[in-house]
């Protein structure tokens, strides 16, 4: 192995991936909590609000994540200064609001999907709206809800590389730093281009972070469907 | 004998400093206890002071001005200065912290008090000067063209219906989209990139910083350099607009570097040894001085050749 | 930036020319990528449901890596990668091909699903009837498969479309590098965002609308 290439993985693993990791757990913690709220609400029958949250949906899974990344990060601080935030807490945020959109759809469905009997059950226990969801309604849609769930995590991880369009430090961003440095000429670098070595580790760094969510949702999916 | 002699001479000097008017002394923990009878330095606004650490922005991805070495820490032209910084406001040059700054990121960083200053080749554009202040100048770059030895390029005039690839954003992304309309303009995200896309032959040529492109020419044999040199910028250091106690300290700071010619060390540092020389007009040094372009001539990225 | 100083009419007047260059060829690189990842998705997808050998394991393997690797850092490999090994496609076609391979592993698994789904009596049926594997396929796996692939396949193009803004990074001005260059240049950031969501959500928009008036149109009898 060249001498380049330790001081680089070290880089890489050390600087990078723990943010990835956290941007990553934040997005996926954030999304679970607001979107299955709207999910759930989305199921009331008040126009007002259906329509609001339809609307919220709607435009986060319509924009595409970059864009949602640059409305936070320079859109918002031109409204308030106190919105203005990080690169990797801005890419948090539009990820928040990108996951939190396919989770409440999700839930929508999920929740819809359970059949009225519940519904009826629980209230003829005495279970208000709140308790017959929490409680009866919700646990079983969660369960349907688990497949899509753990692809939506390992699509978050490998989209937190977005943060690198705006100098967010996670793994992609930490290779690329790397990777100019090694550009440069000696005394500072070696003058050599290895871009594909660089990135070539970072897909592998992400496929062997996402392989095994995606193979665990398609084992949850096909237990479910049994 | 020899100690009395010493003491003498010490005695003398230190006669002759206070006697005499002229430079002011430096502040800083080293110097023998006198206060000096002659004009102080400005001294250290008192929240950073406070504070007792700089906070500063500066590129973590261009060398060699800012990037990342290879134990993973800044380093560069420009987080040496900042670390000059810290020598004089606090003795030690580890009383700094970094904040990368892309381009986008460099304005705000100020604007919203998350830095003290930005080194970070923050080229002076009177545009710029509306929103932040800048310092004196401290390094002049100048752009360069690299081309390929058998390109029929020799020179900008040449670049009528070529392909130039520079980074986004930059000085030279503005000019020639201004001046060179017939010129298809390629713009990637990182100097890399865009050596990458002129490697590949995505474009015919390539637009930067004497500063890097001299180094690239050099090492690759199947590239030069035209004779052309155009957009003689300097950098300036970022300071937030109306800060002016904070902007009389960094350049009185750089003035005493220029004339210890503390940058020529820095040069050194940063750059291979056979280029230092010719770069060496590029920085502050006694005998070379440069500033801004008066502030009502037009600014030099909307001057076409 | 204050907001005093937004000024969205002058961004748009002084610039559409460029924006709208930009929206067309993002409409270009969706086209041909969308038509691409079609076809990708129904050979491969049809390949591995009807289990074709080698087929079946390439398509495996190109799909696990597509899916678990961030798009930003393959449209980089293709771009910088393939020039390397004597290919050097101008910025347009990377940018239709890129997400082209992105969006056919997706839809191979949206056609698979599909072509499976297809109740087997009537595959049974055309069998019976003495029709081939290969007429059996066009005739009865393929029509119905596609049409419960419809909805996941609909899905896999929009995000497609989405995904062009990605051409950020190879400098392809499309429309959020052309809006995003613009505001570089002139730092009118908030004008070039609002012309960036509303163009996005109007072309997202009325593509869904577009293609759910399709599918209510195309939709299987017993699953309207």
């Amino acid at each position: 192995m060249p001498d380049w290439v330790q001081p680089v993985v070290d880089y890489i693993l050390t600087e990078g991936l723990p943010n990835t990791l956290r941007v990553a757990a934040v997005a996926v913690t954030g999304s679970a909590i607001v979107g299955l709220l709207f999910g759930t609400l989305l199921t009331i029958r008040f126009l007002p609000l259906r329509a609001l949250l339809r609307l919220y949906i709607e435009v986060f899974r319509g924009l595409p994540i970059l864009v949602t990344v640059f409305i936070v990060y320079f859109g918002l601080p031109t409204i308030s200064p106190s919105l203005r935030f990080e690169a990797l807490t801005a890419t948090a945020i539009a990820l928040i609001l990108w996951g939190s959109a396919q989770v409440a759809e999700a839930t929508r469905g999920a929740v819809q999907s359970i059949p009225r009997e519940q519904h009826e059950a629980a209230s003829a226990l005495g279970f208000g709206w709140v308790g017959r969801h929490a409680f009866v309604i919700l646990p079983q849609a969660v369960r349907r809800l688990l497949p899509p769930f753990v692809s939506l995590l390992a699509n978050i991880i490998q989209n937190t590389t977005l943060a690198q369009v705006i100098g967010g430090l996670e793994l992609l961003e930490a290779a690329e730093r790397q990777n100019e440095r090694l550009t440069a000429p000696p005394p500072i670098g070696l003058g050599e281009i290895h871009s594909f070595a660089i990135f070539g580790f970072v897909a592998a760094v992400f496929f062997v972070l996402s392989f095994p969510l995606t193979r665990l949702a398609a084992y949850l999916e096909k237990r479910l469907v049994v | 004998m020899k100690r009395i002699a010493l003491l003498a001479g010490l005695a003398a000097v230190v006669a002759a400093v206070l006697v005499a008017p002229g430079p002011a002394q430096p502040t800083g923990k080293t110097t023998a206890a006198t206060p000096a009878a002659t004009p102080k330095l400005p001294p250290l606004p008192a929240n950073i002071k406070e504070r007792k650490r700089w906070i500063v922005g500066v590129k973590c991805d261009a060398p060699p001005f800012g990037y990342i070495d290879v134990r993973g820490q800044n380093a560069g032209f420009d987080v040496e200065i900042a670390r000059w910084f810290s020598r004089y406001a606090f003795g030690r040059d580890t009383r700094v912290s970094f904040a990368c700054a892309p381009t986008p990121a460099r304005e705000p960083l100020l604007t919203t008090d998350r830095a003290d200053l930005v080194i970070s080749t923050f080229t002076y554009t009177a545009d710029r000067d509306t929103r932040i202040d800048f310092s004196r100048a401290y390094y002049k770059a100048t752009g360069r063209l690299l081309v390929k030895n058998d390109s029929p390029i020799q020179s900008l005039a040449d670049l009528k219906g070529k392909r130039v690839a520079t980074t986004s954003g930059s000085i030279y992304d503005r000019w020639m989209k201004k001046c060179f309309p017939d010129t298809s303009v390629t713009v990637t995200d990182s100097f890399t990139n865009a050596l990458l896309a002129f490697n590949q032959g995505r474009a015919d040529a390539l637009m930067w910083d004497d500063t890097v492109l001299v180094g690239v020419a050099a090492a690759d044999r199947s590239s030069k350099l035209t004779n052309d040199t155009f957009l003689a910028l300097p950098y300036g250091i970022g300071i937030k607009q109306g800060n002016t106690a904070l902007k009389r300290w960094v350049d009185s700071r750089l003035e005493l570097m220029r004339k210890k010619d503390s940058f020529l060390q820095i040069l050194k540092n940063n750059v291979p040894a056979r280029f230092v020389n010719g770069f060496s007009k590029n920085i502050l040094r006694p005998s070379n001085t440069f500033g801004y372009a008066p502030a009502n001539a037009p600014s030099a990225d909307t001057v076409c050749p | 930036m204050l907001v005093a100083t937004y000024d969205l009419w002058g961004f748009v007047s002084e610039n559409w020319q460029e924006l709208l260059d930009g929206l067309i060829r993002t409409l270009k690189v969706s086209a041909f990528a969308i038509v691409g990842a079609s076809a990708i998705g129904i050979v491969l997808g049809a390949a591995r449901a009807h289990r074709v050998p080698v087929v079946s394991q390439f398509t495996a393997v190109y799909v696990e890596i597509i899916r678990n690797t961030p798009i930003l850092v393959q449209i980089f490999m293709i771009f910088y990668g393939l020039p390397q090994l004597g290919v050097t496609l101008e910025p347009f076609t990377v940018a239709w091909i890129s997400v082209m391979i992105w969006g056919g592993a997706f839809n191979s698994e949206n056609f698979r699903a599909g072509f499976e789904a297809v109740p087997y009596r009537y595959r049974e049926a055309a069998l019976a009837l003495g029709f081939g594997p290969r007429s059996t396929f066009l005739n009865v796996t393929f029509p119905i498969g596609t049409r419960i692939a419809l909805p996941s396949s609909i899905n896999t193009y929009i995000s497609i479309v989405k995904n062009t803004s990605l051409m950020y990074v190879i400098g392809y001005s499309e429309l959020t590098t052309t809006a995003l260059n613009i505001s570089n240049l002139t730092l009118e950031t908030p004008e070039a965002l609002t012309v960036l969501a509303i163009a996005y959500l109007a072309l997202v928009w009325s593509l869904s609308w577009v293609i759910r008036l399709l599918e209510s149109h195309l939709a299987l009898p017993e699953r309207s």
